[in-house]
């Protein structure tokens, strides 16, 4: 039991180092959210503190969404050079390289979470008490996880090629009409309303709740839920049929 | 004592669509032997591996690795595999992917001995991605060995590396061999069969069509080649001598494979046509395309077309590297 539990998180560590070697991946979960984030608050004289802070929380949602997602890229490209056969002759079982997979990605999420935290708290002067800085970040670590899993079913179910254009498409999507980009506050009702119903909505709304030092509500925490286990049903379900055929 | 055998295959069959990659496989692997599996491309040889390692199960028949399922030998960590379809894996260092997969094993190899083996040591911090085709091979190489398994699994390992490092790996090999280890890989370089393994086993068509040393292999595809200048006299009469298997004729010489070179040079003599005689063993390659081509020709008849290797052939010729 040990020795599989060291296993999986020696496979976590070593996908761990190869995901934050991948440049593409650091330029797009660091860079794009803090340098969107600073220029969508600083540009147009915003100097409402309240924007500041929803929009840190927002943009720390995306940089989130983006890297889980990632993670199938990764899955698919391994696919397809063969790792994932090369691993399945190895002892390690099928079922630790997912944990392991799985494991990578709620890594993976936390430095584009912090960095636009950061930029927040020291660049645009954003100031909460610390216990909220803390369940924030919580909220938006632990609020990704429905995201590690949509990216790791698409890169079980897909293609590099296709896995590559699906994250891009979930990406841009769930972070337009879930309102991380721009306040929902301004769309038309109707996406207004289809906006209510997206993971990226909830997952933001709950994490500004508590920035905002409210308690989340039970609707987002519902959802989020419901998505988590949907994502989750897919991540297995693709994951099942690839496995014959890796 | 003897000791049960490292894999079995029970009359395993294996059909991808039309073709019949696995063809009723009947074999068994002892342990510490190293065995060739020595074939064209697409003869069967990387299904029948795949069937080995777990990757792939058979439609029918059984096979066992280390008495149980191959997913168990795998798990336990009884076995490691050089797979022929790999590319690198991105941004990893040897050292690490080494690292990484000799911790997955029970009683791996100490990483600096499985790096040495394959001739890693001063690349070892290298990025596998950024290796030559030839590194690369070797990084996969040391994949294979780094978990010190008892069978080690090679699907075409040789690929890739020029004739110097091909010697190199086969050094390594052979050091890993004596320590008892069992080594089962698949070529279709016939020296290689004839040089590293201590039994070759020849797939065809999804089938075994030759099993033992190389010297048996010769033995068993016919014996030998007689060669005699015709003199302008037709050849029709030649396929009719005694031990006569194949007559073929180039310009006015005419070779003949013989299962008993004794008994047709004295018929050659009784007719008086022995002209610029030669009588030579047959080669491991003639034993080869002998063993082979008689399946084709039966195939051929059988089905009134021509077979999947044909095909193969006839749209890769330069891949066929048996000499």
């Amino acid at each position: 039991m040990s020795t599989a539990l060291s296993t999986t998180t020696a496979y976590a560590r070593l996908e761990i180092r190869r995901t934050l070697r991948d440049q593409g991946f650091v330029i797009s979960t660091l860079g794009v959210p803090v340098m969107m984030y600073l220029l969508f608050t600083n540009l147009g004289g915003q100097n409402d503190p309240a924007y500041r802070t929803a929009a840190m929380v927002g943009m720390a949602a995306y940089g989130a969404l983006g890297a889980a997602l990632s993670l199938g890229g990764g899955v698919a490209e391994d696919k397809s050079n063969g790792w994932l056969r090369q691993l399945r002759i190895t002892p390690m079982t099928p079922r630790r390289v997912v944990t392991g997979r799985a494991l990578t990605g709620a890594v993976v999420v936390l430095p584009s979470i912090g960095a636009v935290l950061l930029a927040g708290g020291l660049v645009n002067g954003v100031r909460m008490p610390v216990l909220q800085w803390v369940a924030v970040a919580l909220a938006l670590w632990l609020g990704s996880l429905p995201f590690t899993l949509l990216g790791l079913g698409n890169g079980y179910r897909l293609t590099p090629q296709a896995t590559g254009a699906v994250n891009v498409a979930c990406n841009l999507g769930l972070a337009v009409v879930g309102g991380l980009w721009f306040p929902v506050e301004l769309f038309p009702d109707w996406l207004a309303s289809v906006a209510s119903w997206t993971p990226t909505y909830r997952f933001a709304e709950a994490a500004r709740a508590l920035a905002e030092g409210r308690v989340p509500g039970t609707t987002a925490m519902v959802l989020l839920a419901g998505w988590a286990a949907l994502f989750g049903t897919y991540a297995a379900v693709s994951y099942r049929r690839s496995a014959r055929t890796i | 004592m003897t000791k049960e055998p490292a894999a079995v295959f029970e009359t395993v069959t294996k059909t991808y669509g039309p073709v019949r990659a696995a063809d009723g496989l009947d074999l068994a692997v002892r342990r510490g032997e190293t065995l060739a599996l020595l074939g064209r491309n697409g003869a069967g040889k990387s299904t029948a591996i795949n069937l080995l390692l777990g990757l792939d199960t058979p439609d029918s028949g059984r096979v066992v690795l280390f008495g149980g399922e191959p997913d168990r030998a795998v798990a336990a960590g009884r076995v490691g595999a050089m797979l022929q379809e790999g590319r690198p894996v991105p941004r990893v260092t040897v050292r690490e992917l080494v690292g990484f997969v000799a911790s997955t094993y029970p009683v791996p190899m100490p990483v600096a001995d499985a790096l040495s083996l394959a001739g890693l040591t001063a690349l070892a911090d290298r990025r596998v991605d950024r290796l030559s085709g030839g590194q690369a091979q070797r990084v996969r190489f040391a994949v294979a060995l780094a978990g010190h398994p008892e069978l080690i699994v090679l699907d075409e390992p040789t690929s890739a590396l020029d004739v110097e490092a091909r010697g190199e790996f086969w050094a390594a090999m052979r050091g890993y061999a004596r320590r008892g280890n069992t080594v089962l890989f698949s070529t279709h370089y016939l020296e290689e069969a004839d040089s590293f393994a201590d039994r070759i086993v020849v797939v065809d068509a999804g089938r075994i069509v030759a099993d033992g040393t190389a010297e048996e292999l010769k033995r068993s595809a016919g014996g030998a080649l007689v060669a005699v200048d015709l003199g302008g006299a037709p050849a029709a009469f030649l396929s009719g001598l005694p031990g006569v298997t194949e007559v073929e004729v180039r310009g006015d010489r005419a070779r003949l494979r013989t299962a008993d070179s004794d008994a047709t040079v004295r018929a050659l003599a009784a007719r008086d046509a022995i002209r610029g005689l030669e009588v030579a063993p047959l080669t491991l390659n003639d034993a080869f395309l002998a063993l082979t081509r008689g399946r084709d020709d039966r195939r051929a008849r059988d089905t009134g077309q021509g077979t999947t290797q044909d095909a193969a052939r006839a749209t890769a010729p330069n891949r066929e590297p048996i000499r």
